[in-house]
């Protein structure tokens, strides 16, 4: 079911489009990343406009006297906000859903790169059961996996820039950074000081962490896919007119 | 207190479990296996490299004798067949890009070869002018049977497959994955011919006639026969999906497996099919060699089946193994070893009427 619905069709458009950008497997991430950005476009949309409701909500009188009615009951406090969600037709989870979504892409295109890549026998073999008849696998594989100064089949921590005799993790500090300001750009900073801010606030702080990690881990081929999604992230969100560069600045809770 | 502090906790949790989950979904330590194994023998032992050991078996009862290094390291692991040189050492490359020269009484190890980038994935061609060790790094190691380097040839791909010589012409055959065959100079490692594309990657051992010809299998779902003297093309002839290891030549004949699980028996001099076994009288892909001794072929599908083909293409007998066939089998005097994978038992002695005669199970990890 993976396999077929997941996994095949992402092998196959990746190598599709290898073959279409002369056998370039960077540039082939590059478009492909940026193919399932234009087709998880609603998911982004669905959690732009969550994000704004919920906004709009947080500013709302309502929602600022319930806070101070309740400080100090926090219990009661979550119910109350539950209802007003369910008033107003706030999901409390529409802007968080999205991002979780991304997870089971991330993980199909991790194990698509290295299916596609087949640097030992063994991925080869399973290769050759998982492309398609319509694609010219004999005259494409074995895929070049070089791009630029990476080495797409293995992961920065192995085989990253060496500048001056020093490793340096540049894709990992590219993602850590991309990351970080989709993130913060994406996520205007709550003025209230609730609990949905606050996880907000969490994922900020961990997200560009822990997807700089697993750049660092996993193969490079998965990092350029990273900085791909997140500089493209930005880039959507600056052509719906929604950037905001102050969203950079912290701002204290009110 | 304020609450943040549990939440961050729970957001790393979160973290930690998904980037377990991805690491995984890799696959990709050194333990999980990512090819089948190597397996060479002498007059008194098998070697397989599986995993992280080379293990030396007692043909005469299929004991353990040593394994090589004696306690597993995660960071090292040996699939390649490993080769006897003359001068009596066991060559064996490992996908840690080391190369190492051991003595085969004991497995202690003589000296390692570190200049290489990548994996060992195929093994070395060993004799009297010295060690030619293709890396995946794309290039061609030629050593001396000390382990010091000679020369390098780079290819524009990887090589999987043993280099071959022979007695043609003074040449070190190498087949490549950039879709080229060469013939090289053992003396210095220049070009002496290369042959045009061939169509598809080739992961096969070329097989060398005494007449002068070279047979291989691409990617491209072809067999091919070319001119050992310049590389040109003699003839080529479709089979229904790739042809991983090279074909095996007996007398006139070549015999192949493809992908599909189609089994070939070719004319030699034409490349016409003299008769073939197809999908529905055999149980799986075929990847490795056929092993062929007098009258009869042995080779085996993913599966797990070793079959027993006469040469009018009959199947004499068959043999379950447990686990899925993809290395050579191998002739020990009168018997034949068959390694599997995904099996308890990594290496398994058939006789020649497929009585199983023993089985190799390496202990457990404690």
């Amino acid at each position: 079911m993976w396999n077929s619905l997941i996994l095949d069709p992402m092998v196959n458009s990746l190598l599709w489009i290898y073959n279409v950008l002369a056998n370039n497997f960077g540039l082939a991430i590059i478009v492909f990343t940026i193919l399932v950005r234009l087709i998880t476009y609603p998911l982004t949309s669905q959690q732009m406009k969550s994000t704004q409701k919920m906004q709009e909500l947080q500013k709302s009188k309502k929602w600022q006297e319930m806070q101070k009615k309740y400080k100090d009951n926090r219990e009661q406090m979550a119910q109350e906000q539950m209802k007003l969600y369910k008033e107003m037709g706030v999901s409390p989870f529409g802007s968080c859903l999205p991002t979780l979504i991304q997870f089971p892409i991330i993980i199909g295109l991790y194990q698509a790169i290295i299916r596609a890549l087949a640097v030992t026998p063994i991925q080869l073999l399973d290769l050759s059961n998982h492309v398609y008849p319509f694609i010219n696998a004999a005259a494409l594989i074995p895929l070049r996996n070089y791009f630029l100064w990476m080495d797409l089949s293995l992961p920065e921590k192995d085989h990253g820039l060496a500048i001056a005799g020093f490793g340096l993790p540049i894709l990992a500090i590219l993602v850590v950074v991309s990351t970080f300001l989709q993130s913060k750009l994406m996520t205007p900073p709550s003025t209230t000081g609730d609990q949905g801010a606050q996880m907000s606030k969490a994922m900020n702080l961990y997200m560009p962490l822990f997807m700089g990690y697993l750049a660092y881990s996993f193969p490079s081929g998965l990092a350029l896919y990273f900085v791909t999604s997140n500089l493209a992230g930005v880039l959507q969100y600056a052509i719906m007119g929604k950037l905001d560069w102050r969203n950079l600045i912290p701002r204290k809770p009110a | 207190m304020h609450p943040m502090k549990p939440k961050h906790l729970l957001f790393l949790l979160t973290f930690a479990i998904l980037a377990t989950l991805l690491s995984g979904c890799a696959g990709g330590g050194a333990t999980a296996a990512s090819s089948w194994p190597g397996l060479t023998v002498d007059e008194e032992n098998a070697y397989l490299a599986y995993n992280t050991y080379v293990y030396a078996i007692q043909l005469s009862n299929g004991s353990l004798k040593w394994r090589y290094p004696s306690e597993a390291n995660r960071t090292v692991s040996f699939y390649a067949d490993p080769a006897l040189s003359p001068d009596g050492q066991l060559i064996v490359g490992g996908y840690n890009h080391v190369l190492y020269g051991l003595d085969p009484k004991t497995g202690s190890m003589k000296w390692d070869f570190l200049q290489a980038n990548n994996r060992y994935i195929a093994s070395p061609l060993v004799v009297e002018q010295g060690i030619f060790a293709p890396n995946s790094d794309d290039t061609l190691y030629a050593l001396d049977l000390s382990g010091n380097l000679r020369w390098k040839f780079n290819a524009k791909g990887e090589s999987w497959a043993r280099p071959v010589t022979g007695q043609a012409c003074d040449c070190i055959y190498l087949s490549s994955m950039d879709h080229h065959l060469y013939a090289l100079d053992p003396a210095d490692g220049s070009v002496i011919w290369q042959s045009e594309d061939l169509g598809g990657a080739m992961v096969g051992m070329p097989a060398l006639s005494e007449t002068g010809s070279l047979y291989i299998g691409t990617f491209d779902s072809e067999v091919l026969a070319l001119n050992s003297q310049n590389g040109e093309i003699l003839w080529r002839v479709p089979t229904e999906d790739w042809v991983w290891s090279g074909p095996t030549l007996a007398g006139d004949r070549l015999f192949v497996g493809d992908l599909a699980g189609n089994f070939y028996a070719l004319n030699a001099g034409n490349g016409e099919t003299i008769w073939q076994l197809t999908p529905g009288q055999l149980d799986g892909p075929i990847v490795g060699s056929p092993l062929v001794i007098d009258d009869s072929i042995y080779f085996g599908s993913e599966s797990g089946t070793l079959y027993a083909v006469d040469t009018s293409g009959e199947i004499q007998w068959t043999q379950t193994t447990g686990g899925k066939l993809y290395t050579s089998p191998k002739q020990a005097g009168d018997l034949i070893l068959v390694a599997p994978i995904q099996s308890e038992e990594l290496l398994i002695a058939f006789d020649r009427d497929g009585a199983k005669k023993w089985a190799f199970v390496p202990e457990p990890k404690k």
